[in-house]
C-alpha cells in the first residue's frame, strides 16, 4: 500500500488519535515564499493516543506494521515551543511503511511509552530521553543509555549550553 | 676500551648500563590492547602482516595494562571513558608511554566544536608522548610514531643525567 492507502486504512478503522495526514507538495507559485515540501509523508497523531494507535496499527489485518523501524525526537527549532516524537513502522510482510509524528510540549515533555506494543522501542526511548529531556511514562527501564548517569542538560534540544568541565576535565 | 681489551675471555661485550637499558626497553614497548574509534582500525592494520608492527618489538599487545608499557590512544575520547583511560594508565607500571594517535585523541578532531561529550584532546587526561597526525593516520604514520617515541627513550638515562647543552 502507497501512503495514501494506509491512509484511508486508518480512517476505515478509525483509528484512534489521528489528527492529519501532511505529504511533500509543489511550491505554489501563486503564493510568495511558499517552498512546498519536500521528504517522506507522515502522519499527525495526538501524543495522548500514541498506545492505542501504534497497538491498532500493529493489530489491524491490512496494516500488519509487525516491526517498529526507528523511534526518535527532534527540536525544530528555538522559537518553537513544541518537540517532536517520530516513529518508523515498517511492514515486512505488506512491504510498506509509514512515519508517524506527535508533537508534544517542551516545558511538559511526557509521552506514554510504546516499549509495551513494540519492544524495540527501549533503547530507543531511552535516547531520546537523555537527549531531549522527554519522559516516557511506564518505561520499564529508564536509565541513561549513552551519557553518564550524573549528566546534566539535554544535549540535542536547541537551548543546550555546554558545560564548562566534567569530572575536572575541562570542556572548553 | 683499550684497557678491558682482551682482558676477559670470548663473549664478553662490555656497554653502558644506560645504554643496555634503554635498549632493552626501546625493542620491547609492548602496547596494551586498546582501541577507541576508527583508528583502531588503522592501528589492527599496523600489527597485521603487511606493517608489521613486531619489526619494533612492540607487535605483542597485552591484554591487561599490568603487562603492557605503551597505550595508543586510537580514537575518539568521550567523557565516559576518559576516567577508564586514567585508570588503565595508572594500572600501568612504569615506565610508561602514551601515544596520542589521530585528529581526536589529539585535540578533539573534528567534534572539536559541537562534540558535547568528547574530550578534547586525550592529553587532558593523562599525559602524552608523542602525537600523531592525521584522520585516521596512514599505518606509516603511526609506525613513524613509535619510532619516534624509540629515538625518546633513547635519549632517557637512569644512572647519568644527561649533559646539558647551552
Amino acid at each position: 500500500m502507497d501512503f495514501q492507502g494506509i491512509y484511508d486504512c486508518l480512517k476505515a478503522g478509525n483509528a484512534p488519535g489521528m489528527i492529519e495526514a501532511d505529504e511533500p507538495r509543489q511550491p505554489n507559485p501563486e503564493v510568495k515564499k511558499d517552498k512546498g515540501r519536500f521528504g517522506e509523508p507522515f502522519l499527525l497523531i495526538e501524543a495522548s493516543a500514541v498506545c492505542p494507535f501504534m497497538a491498532h496499527c500493529r493489530d489491524d489485518e491490512r496494516l500488519g506494521f509487525e516491526l517498529l523501524a526507528d523511534l526518535s525526537a527532534a527540536d525544530p527549532s528555538t522559537d518553537s515551543d513544541e518537540l517532536w516524537v517520530l516513529y518508523q513502522l515498517l511492514s515486512v510482510k505488506h512491504h510498506h511503511r509509514l512515519m508517524v509524528k506527535a508533537k508534544i510540549p517542551k516545558d511538559d515533555a511526557k509521552i506514554d511509552t510504546v516499549a509495551g506494543i513494540y519492544r524495540a522501542a527501549q533503547w530507543h526511548e531511552r535516547e531520546c530521553a537523555e537527549m531531549f529531556g522527554i519522559t516516557f511514562n511506564g518505561h520499564p527501564d529508564p536509565r541513561n543509555m549513552l551519557l553518564p548517569d550524573d549528566w546534566e542538560g539535554y544535549p540535542l534540544r536547541k537551548d543546550y549550553e555546554f558545560p564548562e568541565e566534567y569530572h575536572g576535565i575541562s570542556c572548553v | 676500551m683499550p684497557i678491558l681489551q682482551n682482558a676477559f675471555e670470548e663473549n664478553l661485550l662490555t656497554t653502558k648500563v644506560d645504554w643496555l637499558l634503554n635498549w632493552a626497553k626501546l625493542n620491547s614497548v609492548w602496547p596494551m590492547t586498546f582501541g577507541l574509534a576508527c583508528c583502531a582500525i588503522e592501528m589492527m592494520a599496523v600489527g597485521a602482516a603487511h606493517h608489521d608492527l613486531d619489526r619494533f618489538g612492540a607487535g605483542a599487545f597485552r591484554a591487561t595494562p599490568r603487562q603492557a608499557d605503551l597505550m595508543i590512544v586510537a580514537g575518539t575520547v568521550n567523557f565516559k571513558m576518559a576516567e577508564r583511560i586514567k585508570r588503565l594508565y595508572d594500572q600501568m607500571p612504569n615506565p610508561k608511554y602514551v601515544i596520542a594517535m589521530g585528529a581526536c585523541a589529539t585535540g578533539g578532531g573534528p567534534y572539536f566544536k559541537y562534540g558535547y561529550t568528547v574530550v578534547k584532546g586525550v592529553d587532558r587526561v593523562v599525559p602524552v608522548d608523542v602525537y600523531i597526525a592525521g584522520c585516521p593516520p596512514r599505518p606509516e604514520a603511526l609506525l613513524e610514531g613509535l619510532m619516534a617515541l624509540q629515538r625518546k627513550i633513547r635519549r632517557t638515562a637512569v644512572i647519568r643525567k644527561p649533559a646539558i647543552t647551552a
